[in-house]
């Protein structure tokens, strides 16, 4: 039996990196377990969240995410023994730094999720997922995307002819 | 040498102490390559032009006759000692100047394992600031032209040098320029930081200075520059350039120490000190660690505790 799907006017496009030992088999178990949760979630598989580089979080807002998601095992339970403690440190560091150069941090959620855990995972990514849409779309990295730089700007008349007449 | 620490107030930093330390910088040199306790001595010759220096690797007693120390001597030369300036150095003990800030540098590289302490002879300097990047050189270094990292500055005596040239302490009535600024940005709302760094980082010419310059960015392969699969957009526009920025103040926390030549080196005035700074701090405030003049074994990333602040996972 499928809930009542509501019409919403905007669907974030939220990206999940996880780990394949916890989250991974946790949203499989919310999945085999036929709970529902948003579909806006895109789930990205990596060994450990020891692998996860910010580089991808800023990757991801990038290319369009409006929120991101980065899960794994509970500390301790490590499939390589610490790599979650390492990106707990990593992760509070990048999150420092976007927060320094203007990002909303609520776009951007951590979690531990363990593999019985399915329900858990429901939960983080509704959360989320209605979070991201009460903010909207995330407009900073993605209008970067389409600027350009001048090294001047267009300001003197024959400049303006100039520009005018490329295009 | 360091026969009796002093006082100096910022107003007039006497020329003359800068000459006291080249004097012995000098002294110090000649002697450990006459008695070959070292193959070559990394410092500062004269440059060119009056109030200019440029760093130099001096192999004979009659060069090392000719080092200086100046407010030019801004270069942190650790950067010559680490791989990524491959064929600088020959085989061999090497001696290499180094002000309280350059310092920090070297005990970074050697604690990862770069460059090896016994490999070393650091002549440390005393240093009573240096001229800032657009300061007026014809006057003696002053408040009104010393670097915004020299205001700062907790590190003028180096600590764990082999021999130090001066014996200055500490200098007074400097504004902390850097920590105002530092305070005004983090006082804006997310979207004022973010249009200040937008504008700031959409300046950027990529010319990777901050790069080159920086003792810690020795990698033989940047991932900034790899193209399967690129990481960062390597063309000169604000998504590649913002992308660029946060790697690099990501890559050097916990690392950086601090000598702000990222920010010298700079042709179009990027504040990078301050994610430095910034990045530093947080460190400082989450992992009590901070980057010093004695080798650490493990920076704060690249270490644990079980019991390390995880309020901001669900």
């Amino acid at each position: 039996m499928h809930a009542e799907t509501v019409q919403h006017d905007f669907e974030p496009k939220i990206v999940a990196f996880v780990c394949t030992w916890c989250t991974y088999a946790g949203a499989d178990l919310a999945g085999t377990s036929r709970m529902q949760y948003p579909a806006n979630v895109r789930v990205l598989k990596f060994p450990c969240t020891g692998r996860i580089d910010p580089v991808f979080i800023m990757r991801a807002f990038q290319k369009g995410a409006d929120g991101v998601l980065v899960s794994g095992c509970h500390p301790g339970d490590c499939h390589y023994m610490a790599g979650n403690f390492h990106a707990r440190r990593r992760f509070a560091a990048f999150r420092a730094l976007l927060g320094f150069v203007g990002v909303d941090l609520a776009r951007l959620q951590f979690s531990w999720v363990s593999a019985a855990e399915g329900g858990k995972w429901v939960e983080v990514v509704t959360d989320l997922t209605e979070k991201v849409r009460a903010m909207g779309p995330m407009p900073e990295f993605k209008e970067l995307e389409h600027e350009e730089q001048w090294s001047g700007a267009v300001n003197t008349p024959e400049l303006k002819e100039a520009y005018d007449s490329i295009n | 040498m360091n026969a009796k620490a002093q006082k100096i107030h910022a107003a007039s930093i006497d020329p003359a102490y800068y000459q006291a330390v080249t004097e012995a910088i000098r002294l110090e040199a000649v002697k450990l390559l006459k008695d070959e306790t070292v193959v070559a001595v990394v410092g500062y010759l004269p440059g060119r032009r009056r109030g200019t220096a440029s760093p130099a690797l001096v192999t004979t007693a009659e060069q090392a006759a000719q080092l200086i120390f100046s407010p030019a001597c801004a270069n942190n030369l650790s950067v010559y000692l680490t791989k990524a300036k491959k064929g600088v150095l020959k085989k061999g003990r090497v001696a290499i100047v180094a002000k309280g800030c350059d310092m920090r540098a070297l005990a970074g590289l050697i604690g990862e394992s770069q460059i090896k302490r016994e490999d070393l002879h650091i002549i440390g300097v005393a240093c009573a600031g240096v001229y800032g990047f657009d300061a007026d050189r014809s006057q003696p270094v002053s408040a009104a032209n010393i670097a915004r990292k020299c205001r700062e500055c907790t590190v003028h005596l180096p600590e764990g040098a082999d021999v130090t040239a001066g014996s200055l302490t500490e200098l007074s009535g400097l504004t902390p320029v850097e920590a105002q600024e530092l305070a005004r940005i983090e006082a804006m709302t997310p979207t004022e930081r973010w249009a200040f760094w937008k504008a700031h980082f959409s300046r950027c010419i990529r010319c990777m200075a901050c790069r080159q310059v920086c003792p810690f960015c020795y990698c033989e392969q940047c991932l900034c520059d790899k193209n399967r699969p690129q990481a960062v957009e390597s063309s000169p526009r604000p998504a590649g350039n913002t992308a660029w920025h946060l790697v690099r103040a990501m890559h050097l926390a916990g690392r950086c120490g601090g000598c702000a030549e990222c920010e010298r080196v700079c042709p179009m005035d990027i504040p990078l000190n301050l994610l430095n700074r910034r990045m530093a701090k947080e460190l400082k405030e989450l992992y009590d660690y901070e980057a010093t003049m004695t080798p650490q074994e493990k920076g704060p990333l690249t270490q644990y505790k079980e019991d390390d602040d995880q309020s901001f996972i669900k």
